[in-house]
């Protein structure tokens, strides 16, 4: 169908995108690696349980550790080998995992072993696949996409995000010019499973050449995005492309909608057509300090640094490492972390690009409160953590309904860790519970 | 591996910075700061001098006393202090005497700023407090001897004695035309209020570089002197010279836009301004003196209440039409239910 224009938000910030540097550089498969560690905490919830012990030897996508209760995700070997180690390592969020470390034997095949194809595509059954091939959220949440497919209330539309707003980061723009085909059967798939049949695709303006492939489609409802950060926020994202608002505190399935990332649409294709059980992804390895930058195929638990490695190492005078996207992705001591599923970046930025600066006081100039997307208080919400006054922070600033976006702290003159403040403030909320 | 730097997100911020807004404040005063010097001479120049030196000097040896280490407030210093002398001088008569400035400034900085915790944390504008301080502390030298400038005005007449505003709210009229209120010259007032021309001009710089949205001045001075009109019967004749006289450019560009000390969301900044404007041409015409600047601090006083009840609704939250709806809606529902119980 051809395009539309979609509805606009007010605030948010606008900034280059940089995806210039890794645009043009096609998908291509990264060997695996001598030695994979994967992590049992790939996804929100619980951590899977494992059901394989050291010395076992395993095949390139056999179960390795299954869902614990209903908000968890399977997990898959991603090379044939044998369990060396199941231990806990550093996590580049700053935290301790149990990593399931898998020796890659060499002479095994890296073929992977095939789930039991499906029967029919029901809703059920497709559902079902969903939830056994261990797909999660993958533009950053790590949702199990299974729970989401099942709302509460009904829906009526299937939104992809497509907008990719982070800047850097192009793994989903190479998904949609080089996949096409696959991501609309995927698109598809999940409607299925929806039991819905309007599908819409929201993609941002500077993707022109993304939009023209989605537009052969006749039962994809494409609208134009006008490029503003944050619009893959799933509240913004509903709102310009059908103009239902989200209440806050409520989830997008109140408003008949439910929102998937092209990432994974294109994980439910390969697990339901193809079998295959989520255990790799692509990662854009971009930013001024990488020698080539690309966009590749990684199997999970491959460490960063044989990524790097891969990509021609690291050029000049390198500031961060970033792990995701730089506006909502976690800064990384070293490159000795592992892949996880919801990695969509390893970013390498120049200290030009990165914040260097020391908090000062706020100088109330609102300009937080102008660049909030859910048109919240920053400020005060700031104010009364520090202060220690949460309930506070929860009236006046509204803490509750932020999306921890970043957008606030992007333009703040005074260089506040505000979303800091609204981690911490979420946190002591919880814990007075 | 080299070292990196490990931070919160985001990670890249926007270039912006405290130090670049108030230093772009510094710029847009420059102007009129200039023209003030020009119209009254080295006596204008040696009062911001005094004023801006004793501002800085005075939240250095403040910091020192703070133990502070000197090199850390060299370091951290961001031009507010600056500001806020440069905007004092610019409120004051240029014929006062040297201690006027000085003792004004150290007043400004020590007891409005630095008391309450420093950059951000006052409650009301240094400059204004700084300035109404002087006008109660030396009462006879800031309200009488005015000196006119020594450019006169374009007709070739001087006037001087009380400022045009003093004349015409004892109504004693006009004696200037309003080119001359425009441009100053020829007009006896403060060192940086009477050319109306430079504090524009400050006003557009500051507009362009989004450091200030142009809405709240226009607001502030277009209805300052419409309510003047209605309070004068709606003679209209009372616009041009009631927005031009006094220190409403001034108030309305530089002072009341004062981030630290009006609201902060934009809507209960439009409820600042308006009230900025009706206030000060009432007052004016209820006490015939010039109140910009007690208007302005009365405001600031206000500001607590308007952040506390005048807040944008979180996206998505229904609005107020979209309440109302539902209150009827779920009223209807009620009565309905009650007339079914009734039947059964």
């Amino acid at each position: 169908m051809k395009a539309r224009n979609g509805k606009f938000f007010s605030r948010g910030v606008h900034f280059r995108d940089m995806k210039f540097i890794s645009k043009d550089c096609p998908i291509s498969r990264l060997e695996a690696p001598g030695i994979v560690s994967i992590a049992l905490q790939q996804h929100i919830g619980k951590p899977a349980s494992p059901v394989v012990a050291v010395g076992d030897t395993v095949k390139c996508g056999q179960l390795i550790a299954k869902a614990d209760g209903f908000v968890s995700a399977n997990i898959y070997s991603s090379v044939a080998g044998s369990v060396i180690a199941i231990e806990k390592r550093a996590n580049p969020r700053g935290g301790l995992d149990t990593h399931v470390v898998i020796k890659r034997d060499e002479t095994a095949s890296d073929d992977f072993v095939p789930l039991e194809p499906l029967k029919e595509k029901t809703k059920e059954t497709v559902i079902a696949r969903i939830a056994e091939a261990g797909i999660v959220g993958m533009g950053g949440a790590g949702f199990p996409t299974s729970v989401k497919l099942s709302p509460k209330t009904p829906v009526d539309t299937l939104i992809i995000n497509a907008a990719e707003c982070e800047p850097y980061l192009t793994c989903d723009y190479r998904l949609m010019i080089e996949k096409t085909d696959e991501l609309v059967q995927g698109f598809r798939l999940l409607a299925t499973a929806l039991g819905v049949t309007h599908i819409i695709v929201g993609v941002e303006k500077n993707k022109p050449d993304a939009v023209a492939l989605f537009e052969k489609y006749d039962d994809l409802d494409v609208v134009l995005l006008r490029k503003r950060y944050p619009m893959g926020s799933e509240k913004h994202l509903i709102y310009c492309c059908t103009g239902r608002r989200v209440p806050p505190g409520k989830l997008p399935a109140d408003a008949g909608c439910v929102v998937q990332n092209v990432a994974t649409s294109y994980a439910v294709y390969e697990a339901v057509e193809l079998n295959k059980p989520l255990f790799e992804r692509v990662v854009t390895v971009s930013g001024q300090c990488v020698e080539n930058p690309a966009n590749i195929i990684v199997r999970f638990g491959t460490s960063f640094d044989y990524i790097l490695d891969h990509c021609g190492g690291i050029k000049g005078d390198i500031g961060m490492i970033i792990d995701g996207g730089p506006m909502m992705g976690a800064t990384m001591l070293s490159t000795n972390y592992y892949t996880r599923k919801t990695d969509s970046g390893l970013l390498l930025l120049p200290k030009t690009e990165v914040s260097l600066k020391n908090p000062t006081p706020c100088i109330s100039c609102g300009s937080c409160a102008r660049a909030c997307p859910m048109h919240l208080m920053p400020m005060d919400i700031d104010f009364y953590t520090q202060a220690g006054d949460y309930v506070m922070a929860k009236e006046r600033g509204g803490v509750l309904n932020c999306i921890e976006c970043g957008s606030c702290a992007y333009v703040c003159p005074a260089n506040r860790a505000l979303v800091q403040s609204v981690q911490l403030c979420k946190q002591k909320l919880r814990e007075m519970k | 591996m080299e070292k990196v730097i490990v931070s919160d997100s985001p990670h890249i911020r926007g270039k912006r910075t405290t130090r670049g807004i108030m230093l772009d404040v510094v710029i847009a005063l420059l102007p009129a700061a200039v023209m003030g010097c020009v119209y009254f001479g080295v006596k204008a120049f040696l009062t911001i001098l005094i004023s801006v030196v004793a501002s800085v000097a005075t939240e250095f040896v403040y910091s020192l006393c703070l133990k502070k280490k000197p090199l850390e407030i060299v370091k951290s210093f961001d031009f507010t202090s600056v500001v806020t002398g440069l905007l004092l001088a610019m409120c004051l008569p240029s014929h006062v005497a040297w201690y006027v400035p000085l003792i004004s400034a150290v007043f400004a900085i020590a007891v409005v700023k630095m008391l309450f915790g420093g950059t951000g944390k006052n409650i009301v504008n240094p400059a204004i407090t700084g300035r109404i301080f002087a006008f109660i502390a030396f009462q006879s030298a800031m309200v009488s001897g005015w000196v006119a400038p020594t450019i006169s005005a374009l007709d070739g007449s001087v006037t001087s004695g009380a400022t045009q505003l003093t004349s015409m709210l004892g109504g004693n009229g006009y004696s200037v035309s309003l080119a001359d209120m425009f441009l100053g010259t020829g007009m006896a007032g403060c060192i940086g209020e009477t050319c109306k021309l430079a504090l524009l001009i400050g006003g557009i710089y500051l507009v362009v570089r989004k450091v200030i949205k142009w809405q709240y001045p226009v607001i502030y001075i277009v209805l300052t002197g419409f309510v003047a009109v209605c309070l004068e019967k709606f003679d209209f004749s009372y616009f041009m010279p009631s927005i031009l006289s006094g220190g409403l450019f001034l108030g309305a560009i530089f002072m009341a836009t004062d981030y630290v000390t009006s609201p902060n969301s934009t809507a209960g900044n439009y409820v600042y301004f308006v009230a900025l404007g009706v206030l000060t041409a009432v007052l004016r015409k209820a006490t015939g003196i010039e109140v910009v600047s007690f208007v302005i601090l009365l405001m600031n006083l206000i500001v607590p209440l308007i952040n506390a009840y005048v807040r944008p609704r979180p996206f998505g939250a229904p609005g107020f039409v979209e309440r109302i709806r539902t209150k009827m809606a779920e009223k209807k529902a009620k009565a309905a239910n009650k007339e079914e119980g009734g039947k059964q």
